[in-house]
């Protein structure tokens, strides 16, 4: 083996030599055998190289082609060189096309070298490659940096929203850092998930929270902080979304749900690169939601009290101190936020780097909340020989979250915002007395600023992921590539409730750790091979990939300690009988073999086809290894003879495509019969810890399988001036993990089973028009798309309720026919009225709010349920305008959607309050029935209870379709002379400015229960509008 | 040039074996445990044994309130009030039952939960090393638990699918009436040789012969098997272990509950996690309570006060006999929060403090063991039993006398209840006034004839003689094809 290895070193530059001469004549035989054979003078050259920014660049190499000569270029990128007259020069630089030019008799050449790496605009990153746009037969958008969301950003799904047909990106959490849900294509999964696969620089994410489980008597949100926080959003240079099975089936059995693709900005060549960005600005509540204010309430309660809702003992006698509004004390007013980018990029003719800091510091609009992240990021590719090169992408970040306790809980485990919603109003915030936090006698609700400050919750996230890569290229076209990464993520909350809180009190303070690790390795080994024989050009991959998760977490809380002080520090000093601990371990993996052949001819028709085999560990004994094929055709139609002379249509090309995908996100172990820890026995006055079995095992139990249909048109006008596309889609997925009701008696209540099916169909329409390019440039673009989902087979289960919030039980449905998770409830007719026929209806009363009848048997039950909309937005649309003239930018976006239902349980909370003396929403309360006043819309409030198994109505389940005013930024290019600045600007903007809905809880395109397709809202942390000012300089 | 095939072969053939073989999609286990390595050993089958014993005592966090619950408020006795719950125990109030009616699951679910695991230890039993008298005594256990929550789901469901193993088809049909007390009856008799006596079994709350003979006696009663319910009353007065407690006030205190009166209780003990709690009394403290003035009992702050209510009816209050000491469980009023004196009475507002608070309590579990079978109820049922067969006699006379003395009553004379229907009726009332908030009325007055009668006094105009059985929840129904409804609903 050595004594080839060195006959190959030796033979390296006579290789080299004979690779140029068999090219030279593929090539360009004529000029080949001129240089051969034909004894020429020399002359002297100069010249400088630029790239295409007009910088120029030192170290570029240039080569006398057929000989052994030549140079490279200077610091200032200028070169001069002795060279035969005739000679054909070749410059080439890493990361740039190498471009050889005749020197033709000249003397002097200056060169304008391109970016090859990410060649902006031309070529579009897919699963394990790349492709140029005009080639893509799946349906793909692609995003570059000046596509994205302008603005405050924390994470890399925000740069997104709006911006791709087809993807619905929905916020779950207004707070710092908040979890956000993306369903590409609508939702196919009920048990789960239903998130895209996020792919970072090759590494697939498993982009799940390190610590899952909850603090003692701290109330989390439903969906966990976004765990790509950890990714600066700055760093991003590209983000390609993988929508139809043809570009996602490549990554098989976690392509169901469409694939984000996020490739992080690589160095640039040339001198060092300095560039600043920072920008800071206040945030405040977008929209306060209308409580009875303290006289209000006493005014109404006691009216109610009259009129025979209450007892003399509820009655509201007085106003402490002109009362508290407990919303307002939880605002925090211009809350700060800023972020600060530093990143230096250069590298010479082998080297490019790319080292990125950031510091993200953000207040919530709520007090005693936000989010601190300091990342960093190192990107560097070397050659480190001419067939060889080796590069890694490596971030690591620290963020620091703090929470308020606030969820979906209510009464004396509520949060914040429903303790804020229902308390007395007339009570004042502190007991003059005891200098306690205030209680109220009537409600079991803590007090909302004693849950706000003596209820504290951080967390402290270290999360290190990268990839390391190695590439060697056997000959031209032919390379081979060895990937290596990982993503480690580490965290630990820590909550502590003192004594200023009823529970925290009676505990003796209470405080919880809770810390998890989360990581994942990856190795794949990939062969890329090009090759263009006449007319045909293929593109072929394959190879292979391991990736293991490991999950494990520990938790520890303890009680009763002599002070508050040391909070959660010292656990120890905690009561030893009321500590609790647990700890759990998970892991699972995936054994992978992949291939893609790309298929040209002509440059005319385009064929894809990939395949992808994929074991997982989740999957049961019967069903380790799912296949999933996919194949695309695409036609481009522009470069037919019979269209060139259209010359108004630039670009027509028409795809079709069809392929499987699976979805693994099934959680681990649910094939297997387990035994997990049962309710504790009580034998001697001692809790004794049982175990019991988790389930019936299921060796059957696999992958759901997505099988999609997408037809697709490019279009480009007038020289690509105007460009869009339109697609149709159609997936269906099978196999639907359901918790399949078995009979009770078995002592389980499901059995997890693949079984019953779901579809998704839809149209994307999308348009970017350049409208004006002169002195003045305006462009547009535009981006909507439909959403039909239905549920087409439920394995025989005729149904399957569920969902419940509070006072709302029994939610939604899930039945054949209709869109996942439908609300499940009541139609409300109107109002009841003195001297309405009763017989209707015999337990009704003046002032009772009416239901429909079903199925008439006069009396309003759960038969009587239907359909009252679902969460899945009939339109989603997007509108983007960019102005600039001379050095000013004026940025617009605005979007919307249509067609989409949300359950407002905090307005279920007002009309069926656990009890009269709860604080509610204003406007059903000032303008309720009463025997004076008898409103048709809004009910008399007396004896809710009556009513509130109705919960779930057509008043409360609201229409949350919405259009906002997103973003709009005014820029200014600070226009620079000198060496010293190269770039530098300044820009302001506005997020969030105006909504138009008739939605009346905080925020229509929240959805606080977490997920995208399931929308209650309960308790939302309000939404903020962002005023920014932003500068960045360049050096 | 031929080089690079080479390189290309080698780097494919780590291609392929580097992924390594089938190991590498093996499911490892860490947090869970599998029945391979878990139910070959003693304290894995042992541990699966007392999970049965768990869910039968139905403990968790609020279900103490929510079984006990229906028995009561389908009767004479009890009402509800306030909280998110209103609309729902309005239903049971009023006779308005429905199959998704909440709280009809946590009478269905946890029972059949200890019959899976009961099953699960029965047929692994075989392979465990252990000695056949301990083999025997986990299945005798295993058979009791398994018999009394099928004893506990035909009192308020009727007869149910009757499961014995976990290999049987999932979906089984509901048994009939007869087979239904047949297998009761036959699992409660086969097990009392195996079992320990009471005071013998290997900690409090585990199986015993008293516990059995209680069941079997419960059990007799209710299917009006009279001469059998009395000669096992015998049996367990004979077995002269069990007495009456002489305080009734203090007897159901955490402090007492180990005591000479209880045969079988559902065991509870103060924790924060509420996982075996009696969150009794924190729906029978009023609004805004500080302290009670008879008792002096005070509000602690490591307490609860939900703002659910449960109330005693005014009727049920008012019956007690002068003097009655049960009575004095029913606090009639409070002093609250502002030092005001409150009166309970004439609105339908007493409280049954019969959980009297646990001062270790934190949060809304207190420890007091509830009883489900006590000695008063198996003289009661004895008098009753003879009373049926006979009509009225002195013998079943003492009996009834001796639980009034203890409630420091007089005694009754034949000439007070000279016919049977008076007799039974004395005892109706006497079991009301003695059994209150224990889970025992319904049954009581289904057995006696006046379930529907007394609700249809009561006003409830939609009661009817098919609600003498809840309805199946209608989950259950869709998840098994094979179960009938009840009829009527």
């Amino acid at each position: 083996m050595e004594r080839r290895a060195r006959k190959l070193h030796v033979s390296k530059p006579f290789l080299l030599s004979l690779i140029l001469f068999a090219l030279m004549f593929v090539n360009r035989p004529v000029q080949a055998a001129g240089v051969l054979f034909t004894p020429l003078q020399n002359i002297r050259v100069s010249g400088t190289v630029k790239d295409d920014a007009g910088v120029t660049l030192p170290g570029v190499n240039i080569r006398v082609k057929g000989q052994n000569t030549g140079g490279t270029t200077d610091a200032n990128g200028n070169y001069t060189l002795n060279v035969p007259e005739n000679a054909t020069l070749v410059f080439s630089f890493l990361g740039y096309v190498t471009q050889e030019v005749a020197v033709n008799n000249r003397s002097t050449i200056n060169v304008t070298l391109l970016s090859n790496v990410r060649n902006l605009g031309e070529v579009v990153v897919v699963g394990y490659g790349s492709v140029k746009k005009r080639d893509v037969t799946g349906s793909v958008t692609s995003l570059k940096r000046e596509d994205f969301n302008q603005g405050a950003v924390t994470s890399a799904d925000q740069l997104i929203a709006g911006k791709a047909s087809g993807v619905q990106v929905v916020q779950n959490s207004a707070e710092p850092g908040g979890g956000i849900s993306v369903n590409i294509r609508g939702s196919g999964s009920i048990n789960a998930g239903n998130n895209p696969l996020y792919v970072v620089d090759g590494l697939p994410l498993d982009n799940s929270a390190a610590v899952t489980g909850s603090s003692a008597n701290f109330l989390k949100s439903n969906a966990p902080r976004n765990p790509l926080n950890s990714i600066n959003p700055a760093d991003i240079q590209s983000i390609e979304i993988l929508k139809d099975a043809s570009a996602t089936a490549i990554y098989g059995s976690r392509g169901a749900n469409g694939v984000v693709l996020i490739t992080t900005r690589s160095g640039r060549n040339g001198a060092l690169r300095i560039n600043y960005d920072s920008y800071g600005g206040v945030q405040n509540v977008a929209k306060k939601l209308q409580l009875l204010n303290a006289t209000e309430y006493q005014s109404t309660i006691n009216a109610l009290i009259d009129a025979g809702g209450g007892t003399a003992a509820q009655r509201v006698n007085t106003i402490n101190n002109g009362g508290t509004d407990w919303l307002a004390q939880l605002y925090r007013r211009n809350a700060p936020l800023q972020n600060h980018n530093l990143a230096f990029s250069g590298g010479s003719e082998n080297t490019s780097y790319l080292i990125s800091l950031n510091y993200f510091n953000q207040d919530g609009v709520l007090i005693n909340s936000g989010y601190d992240r300091f990342s960093a990021r190192i990107n560097l590719e070397q050659r480190v020989a001419k067939k060889f090169r080796v590069g890694m992408n490596i971030s690591t970040a620290y963020s620091k979250d703090r929470y308020v306790s606030n969820g979906f809980d209510l009464n004396e485990r509520a949060g914040i915002l429903y303790a804020a919603i229902n308390y007395d109003p007339t009570l004042s915030i502190r007991n003059a007395t005891t200098g306690r936090y205030t209680l109220s006698q009537d409600l079991n609700i803590d007090n909302p600023l004693a849950i706000a400050n003596g209820k504290t919750s951080f967390s402290n996230l270290y999360r290190t992921l990268g990839t390391v890569f190695g590439e060697y290229t056997f000959i031209p076209g032919l390379t081979a590539k060895l990937n290596l990464g990982g993503d480690i993520a580490s965290q630990r909350t820590d909550a502590y409730v003192d004594r200023t809180t009823i529970e925290g009190l009676a505990a003796g303070g209470i405080g919880s750790v809770l810390q998890g690790n989360n990581s994942n390795y990856l190795a794949e080994a990939t062969v890329n091979y090009n090759k263009v024989v006449d007319k045909h050009a293929f593109n072929v991959v394959a190879g292979a990939t391991a990736q293991r998760f490991i999950f494990d977490d520990v938790s520890a809380e303890a009680r009763s300690f002599p002070s508050d002080a040391t909070v959660t520090d010292n656990l120890g000093l905690g009561t030893l009988s009321s500590n609790r601990v647990t700890s759990s371990k998970l892991n699972n993996s995936l054994l992978s073999y992949l291939g893609r052949i790309n298929y040209t001819f002509n440059d005319k028709y385009l064929l894809t086809t990939s395949f992808r085999i994929d074991g997982s560990s989740r999957f049961g004994s019967n069903n380790k290894y799912g296949y999933f094929p996919s194949v695309a055709l695409g036609w481009k139609i522009d470069q037919e003879n019979f269209m060139k002379n259209l010359t108004a249509i630039s670009t027509f090309k028409l795809r079709a495509s069809w392929g499987k995908t699976g979805n693994q996100e099934i959680g681990n172990y649910l094939s297997l019969a387990t035994f997990s820890a049962g309710n504790s026995a009580v034998f001697n006055d001692t809790q004794v810890s049982t175990t019991t079995p988790s389930r019936i095992e299921n060796p059957d139990l696999k992958w759901e399988a997505s099988e999609q249909l997408n037809f697709g048109l490019d279009y480009g006008f007038l020289k690509d001036r105007i460009t869009g596309s339109i697609e149709w889609y159609s997936k269906d997925t099978r196999d639907l993990l359901l918790n399949l009701p078995i009979p009770r008696e078995t002592g389980f209540t499901t059995r997890i089973t693949n079984i019953g099916s779901v579809r998704n169909t839809g149209f994307e329409f999308s348009v970017n028009s350049l409208n004006l390019t002169g002195k003045f440039k305006w462009t547009t673009n535009l981006n909507f798309s439909t959403l039909n989902n239905t549920v087409k087979n439920l394995g025989g289960i005729s149904s399957i309720i569920s969902g419940s919030a509070g006072t709302a039980t029994n939610i939604s449905i899930i039945q054949e026919g209709s869109p996942l998770y439908s609300f499940y409830g009541y139609r409300v007719l109107g109002v009841w009225q003195t001297g309405d026929d009763f017989t209707a209806n015999p337990t009704a009363r003046p002032g009772y709010l009416k239901f429909f009848d079903k199925n008439g048997d006069k009396v309003i039950n759960a038969d009587d349920r239907v359909l009252l909309g679902d969460s899945f937005p009939g339109l989603i649309y997007a509108l983007t305008n960019n102005f600039t003239y001379k050095n000013v930018g004026l940025y617009v976006f605005i979007e919307g959607v249509k067609g989409v239902n949300m359950l407002n349980n905090n307005l279920v909370d007002t009309y069926f309050p656990a009890n009269l003396k709860r604080n509610r929403l204003a406007e059903p309360l000032l303008n309720r029935w009463t025997a004076a006043n008898p409103s048709q819309v809004y009910p008399a409030f007396i004896n809710t209870g009556a009513q509130a198994a109705q919960a779930v109505n057509s008043y409360t389940v609201e229409d949350a379709s919405y259009i906002r005013l997103n973003t709009v930024k005014l820029s200014y290019n600070i226009p620079v002379r000198g060496k010293k600045i190269k770039s530098a600007g300044i820009y302001v903007s506005g997020q969030n400015l105006a909504t138009i809905t008739d939605y009346s809880g905080f925020d229509p395109a929240l959805n606080p229960n977490g997920g995208a397709n399931f929308r209650v809202d309960w308790n939302a942390y309000p939404s903020a509008r962002t005023f920014l000012l932003g500068v960045s300089i360049g050096l | 040039m031929k080089n690079y095939k080479y390189y290309l072969l080698s780097f494919l053939c780590i291609v392929v074996a580097l992924p390594g073989c089938k190991k590498f999609l093996k499911e490892d286990l860490y947090s869970q445990l599998a029945p391979e390595n878990f139910l070959t050993t003693q304290e894995g089958l042992e541990s699966v044994l007392f999970a049965s014993y768990a869910t039968t005592a139905n403990m968790l966090t609020n279900n103490s309130i929510y079984v006990i619950g229906p028995q009561e408020f389908t009767t004479d006795i009890m009402i509800q009030s306030g909280d998110n719950v209103e609309a729902t125990i309005a239903q049971y109030i009023n006779f308005t039952f429905h199959p998704t009616l909440d709280f009809l699951t946590t009478n269905w679910d946890p029972p059949y939960q200890s019959i899976r695991n009961a099953n699960i230890v029965l047929e692994n039993l075989n392979n465990v090393q252990v000695s056949d008298a301990q083999k025997n005594l986990y299945r005798a256990e295993a058979r009791f638990l398994r018999a009394i929550n099928y004893y506990k789901l035909y009192t308020f469901f009727g007869p149910v699918p009757i499961r014995t193993s976990t290999t049987q088809e999932l979906q089984l049909a509901r048994a009939t009436d007869a087979e239904m007390r047949t297998y009761i009856e036959t699992e409660l008799l086969a097990v009392l040789p195996d079992l320990p006596e009471p005071g013998k079994e290997a900690a409090y709350g585990r199986a015993h012969t008293g516990a059995a003979r209680g069941f079997l006696a419960k059990f007799y009663l209710n299917t009006k098997q009279w001469q059998k319910a009395a000669d096992m009353c015998k049996a367990i007065m004979d077995m002269n272990r069990y007495r009456l407690f002489d305080n009734y006030f203090t007897m159901f205190r955490v402090e007492n509950e180990r005591n000479p009166e209880y045969i079988w209780v559902k065991p509870a003990k103060a924790s924060v996690d509420r996982r075996n709690a009696n969150s009794w009394i924190n729906v029978s403290f009023p609004a805004n309570f500080a302290r009670e003035p008879k008792s002096g009992l005070t509000f602690l702050s490591t307490w609860v006060n939900f703002p659910n209510e449960f109330r005693i009816l005014d009727s049920f209050y008012n019956s007690f006999e002068p003097g009655d000491a049960r009575q004095e469980l029913i606090i009639s009023s409070y002093i609250d929060n502002t030092g005001k004196t409150i009166s309970l009475l004439n609105n339908n507002d007493t409280r049954s403090f019969k959980y009297w608070p646990d001062p270790q309590a934190v949060g809304a579990g207190h420890g007091n063991d509830i009883p489900e079978i006590r000695y008063a109820d198996i003289l009661l049922a004895r008098a009753e039993a003879l009373n049926e067969l006979n009509g009225p006699s002195q013998p079943a006379l003492d009996l009834i006398n001796e639980v009034r003395r203890r409630a420091k009553l007089g005694n009754k004379q034949l000439s007070d209840l000279p016919t049977r229907e008076a007799f039974r009726d004395h005892i109706l009332k006497e079991r009301g006034w003695e059994f209150y908030s224990e889970g025992q009325r319904r049954m009581d007055m289904i057995r006696m004839d006046k379930f529907i009668s007394s609700a249809l006094a009561r006003g409830k105009s939609n009661a009817k003689p098919i609600h003498v059985l809840f309805p199946i929840p209608e989950v259950a129904l869709t998840a098994n094809p094979k179960l009938v409804q009840n009829p009527g609903y």
